[in-house]
């Protein structure tokens, strides 16, 4: 495989991925907003800083109303990481990649970008845009059962693993911060109120269902939903496949197929340590913005390790006479 | 809508599905009969799933002048063109004469140079010529083919005529299409297939890794293929990756590549250098090795000429091939075929007129209102003069570029292309077009059957290429009993 070809490869997974979770990122957030108990108030702002990029934001747009930054997060150009900017890059790096890659999987990449140029011009009222996104999600589907079953589980295929699960854990750990962007009226029964914003965290990672069989607890009166179990189990459950742990066993069995992977898997135990032993006291309210942090922060050193390894020939000028 | 002397109104010139009284060819009475059954409704709703296939499947190719917006959806017409398969059995045995012969004497012109002691074809032609590539000299390449991939534009004229009109030799494209437009008809059409013997292309893609194959120098080791393409800003990268993803090559750009120390061609991948015994190139010879041709190339790769010289990597088609791809050459070809095979050569050459010699020159000059002058190398379409359809002012801009460098410039009369039922979104109406078969040749010979159509979607308009308006159709080599 070629370094540059597992390179497309591997943003063209991210890309997608990141396109999927910022829809979801802006579904979990217009249902906050309806079940959003009085007097509390939501930053939109605060949305821009969850994704990294509330410089960018500031740059380009006036005010932090909900029309703006959804705009901002949907479709503008000049944001690289709105979902159209995204689902442009994934197509344009799965375009380059065609000789590898399925071709159904060409047509899905596509049809998901047609869609997106309407993203745009439907004035953004609140029902299409959810009604845009859920589709949006639902055409990714396609794509992962493309993936998963019409392509060689072949070297390209765990580069496109690598990126997507990177992605994909980094996203969890940004949505799992939106509650840092509600501001509520008085701090105590804190955690009665917050039980509604999990309840639209696990919603818009498709994680509810599993989490009421698998993760609450009976008959602690709170419907079994509080913010440290949810955040663990998001966090730490190993059969969950949009939790961290999961996504990090999943980046470990990809690069287990891949040469030369000393360095990337050393490059993992940091993110495994931080996570396979999520203690009480990260887990609170207080210090969960910082503990989100922190695993990003792991991630992006994975991803180094990856591009190091992998990537960087083809960026480097290989001296012709290192070799024969 | 009725098909057939009712409402189709074939032009004067040669229809290819219907006789000049309008009466359908026996080979396209299946065609014609199932077209009169569609009223132009139905028409329209097969052309919407078409277009939508088209744009699902991502077929496309890029023109320079559309700035950002570079992607644009294969024109398409649904209407097939059909040929007979006794006519084109004749074709098929005139393609592989003229191919043979070609590569002959490319190999010829690069060593012994037999044909210009031989007085046949003249020293300065070859002195002049911007293709001939001095660095390949004394270099015979694997089975002595310099053209392993050839696609040669075929028209017909007036009265029936099959005129070679070009030879590419260099970097031909548009064999994709064909196999993509016979893809959209099966979807589109598929009633059509069960009603008559249509004989299937997709051969194409396996005999290409076949021919490639047999130019590895490491036998008896599964051969590393890779297709190296300009990148996706070229007007045909979609080709590049659909001809990649059929045969199993890796697509590759310049920047993959390097050539070591030990003179061997290795790509970059995630486990380090790996060798390439193989390149299907769809890069000029300008831009291949930046070390022996253009300095500031950014495409090719430095040293692969040295590689390609010592035999320890295949280039297909080989770098010089060219030189045959030149429409001053063009003209030599019937005694090139005669000088090589001692045969006459199966298909004709379009009547030429040679301006580098006098008495031509000066029937060129005097006649550019009916003739069409070509510049010698270009390719695309680009920098043709069609006499007839010219202004004043046109035709004396061309006598002076003729004048300046007469070497550069050949002309032919306008041939009245043949047409065929072509839908313009609300009617079947008569459009030229011509035909590219594509030739491989290696260790062994290959025609695709039938090719590429090319149909000029302009109404008059004889400019089948892309680049300029042109789309293309299915064509069928259709079997008896019809």
């Amino acid at each position: 495989m070629l370094s540059r070809s597992a390179e497309s490869l591997y943003w063209m997974a991210r890309y997608l991925e990141r396109a999927e979770n910022t829809a979801r990122l802006i579904n979990a957030t217009q249902q906050l907003l309806l079940d959003l108990p009085q007097g509390a108030s939501f930053g939109w702002k605060a949305l821009t800083r969850i994704v990294g990029l509330d410089k960018l934001f500031q740059q380009n747009y006036a005010e932090p109303d909900e029309g703006s930054v959804v705009d901002f997060l949907m479709a503008s150009q000049r944001n690289p990481g709105s979902i159209q900017s995204c689902i442009r890059f994934a197509r344009e790096n799965c375009r380059t990649m065609r000789d590898v890659l399925p071709r159904d999987l060409w047509e899905c990449v596509n049809s998901i970008y047609l869609a997106s140029r309407r993203y745009s011009h439907a004035g953004l009222g609140r029902k299409d845009r959810r009604q845009m996104l859920e589709e949006m999600i639902y055409d990714r589907h396609s794509v992962s059962g493309v993936l998963a079953n019409c392509m060689s589980h072949d070297v390209a295929y765990q580069f496109i693993g690598l990126g997507e699960h990177i992605e994909r854990a980094d996203m969890t750990t940004r949505i799992l911060d939106i509650h840092s962007a509600i501001l509520l009226p008085n701090q105590a029964g804190v955690d009665a109120e917050m039980g509604l914003i999990w309840v639209g965290v696990l919603n818009s990672l498709s994680g509810l269902q599993m989490y009421r069989r698998h993760a609450a607890t009976a008959g602690s009166g709170d419907g079994g939903i509080t913010s440290d179990r949810v955040l663990r189990y998001l966090v730490a459950d190993r059969h969950f496949p949009r939790s961290v742990v999961y996504c990090l066993d999943a980046i470990e069995t990809h690069l287990a197929e891949l040469p030369h992977n000393m360095d990337p898997l050393r490059a993992l135990r940091p993110a495994r340590r931080r996570t396979d032993r999520v203690s009480t006291e990260a887990l609170r309210l207080s210090n969960q913005h910082e503990f989100l942090d922190a695993v990003q922060g792991d991630l992006a050193h994975v991803h180094d390790a990856i591009a190091r390894e992998y990537f960087h020939l083809h960026q480097r000028e290989v001296a012709a006479d290192a070799l024969a | 809508m009725k098909f057939g002397t009712e409402r189709y109104r074939p032009l004067d010139v040669f229809d290819e599905l219907v006789d000049s009284q309008g009466e359908p060819r026996p080979a396209a009475s299946a065609l014609c009969r199932y077209l009169s059954t569609l009223d132009a409704g139905e028409m329209r709703q097969r052309r919407a799933a078409i277009d939508a296939a088209i744009v699902t499947m991502g077929i496309s190719f890029t023109t320079y002048s559309d700035g950002e917006n570079i992607d644009r959806a294969w024109p398409f017409d649904p209407i097939p063109r059909v040929m007979p398969e006794s006519e084109w059995r004749h074709i098929d045995r005139g393609l592989r004469q003229r191919l043979t012969a070609l590569n002959l004497f490319i190999d010829d012109l690069y060593n012994a140079q037999r044909i210009v002691r031989d007085g046949v074809f003249p020293g300065e032609l070859l002195a002049s010529s911007r293709n001939f590539r001095k660095q390949c000299r004394g270099i015979s390449p694997p089975f002595g083919v310099w053209a392993n991939i050839c696609g040669t534009d075929l028209v017909r004229d007036v009265d029936g005529t099959v005129y070679v009109l070009e030879d590419n030799l260099r970097v031909p494209s548009g064999v994709s299409y064909m196999l993509e437009n016979r893809m959209l008809m099966k979807s589109a059409f598929p009633d059509l297939f069960s009603a008559c013997r249509i004989l299937p292309v997709d051969s194409y893609t396996a005999a290409l890794y076949d021919m490639m194959a047999a130019l590895s120098p490491r036998v008896n080791e599964r051969p590393v293929i890779v297709l190296l393409t300009p990148g996706i800003f070229n007007s045909a990268y979609f080709e590049h990756s659909y001809l990649a993803q059929q045969t199993g090559a890796q697509l590759v750009q310049g920047t993959d590549l390097l050539v070591g120390s030990d003179d061997v061609v290795y790509m970059k991948t995630i486990a380090g250098l790996r060798r390439v015994d193989v390149i299907y190139r769809r890069i000029d010879d300008d831009f291949l090795d930046p070390d022996v041709f253009r300095s500031d190339s950014a495409l090719g790769v430095p040293g692969l000429m040295r590689a390609w010289a010592k035999g320890n990597v295949a280039i297909a088609n080989a770098p010089g091939a060219g030189v045959a791809d030149d429409k001053v050459v063009y003209t030599f070809v019937p005694k090139i075929i005669k000088y090589y095979l001692d045969q006459d050569p199966i298909l004709p050459n379009v009547p030429s007129y040679l301006c580098m010699d006098e008495k031509d020159r000066g029937y060129v000059l005097a006649n550019l209102d009916k003739l069409v002058v070509k510049p010698a190398n270009e390719s695309g379409g680009y920098g043709l003069l069609i006499g007839p359809k010219s202004t004043q002012a046109e035709r004396d801009e061309c006598a002076a570029r003729v004048r300046a460098d007469p070497r550069s410039y050949m002309a032919q009369p306008t041939l009245q292309l043949s047409t065929a039922p072509t839908w313009d979104g609300d009617d079947i109406a008569p459009r030229h077009l011509d035909m590219r078969p594509f030739v491989l040749q290696s260790h062994g010979m290959y025609v695709t059957t039938g090719g590429l159509t090319r149909v000029a979607l302009r109404e008059g308009s004889l400019v089948v290429n892309s680049s300029q308006g042109g789309g293309s159709k299915d064509t069928w080599i259709v079997g008896e009993p019809y």
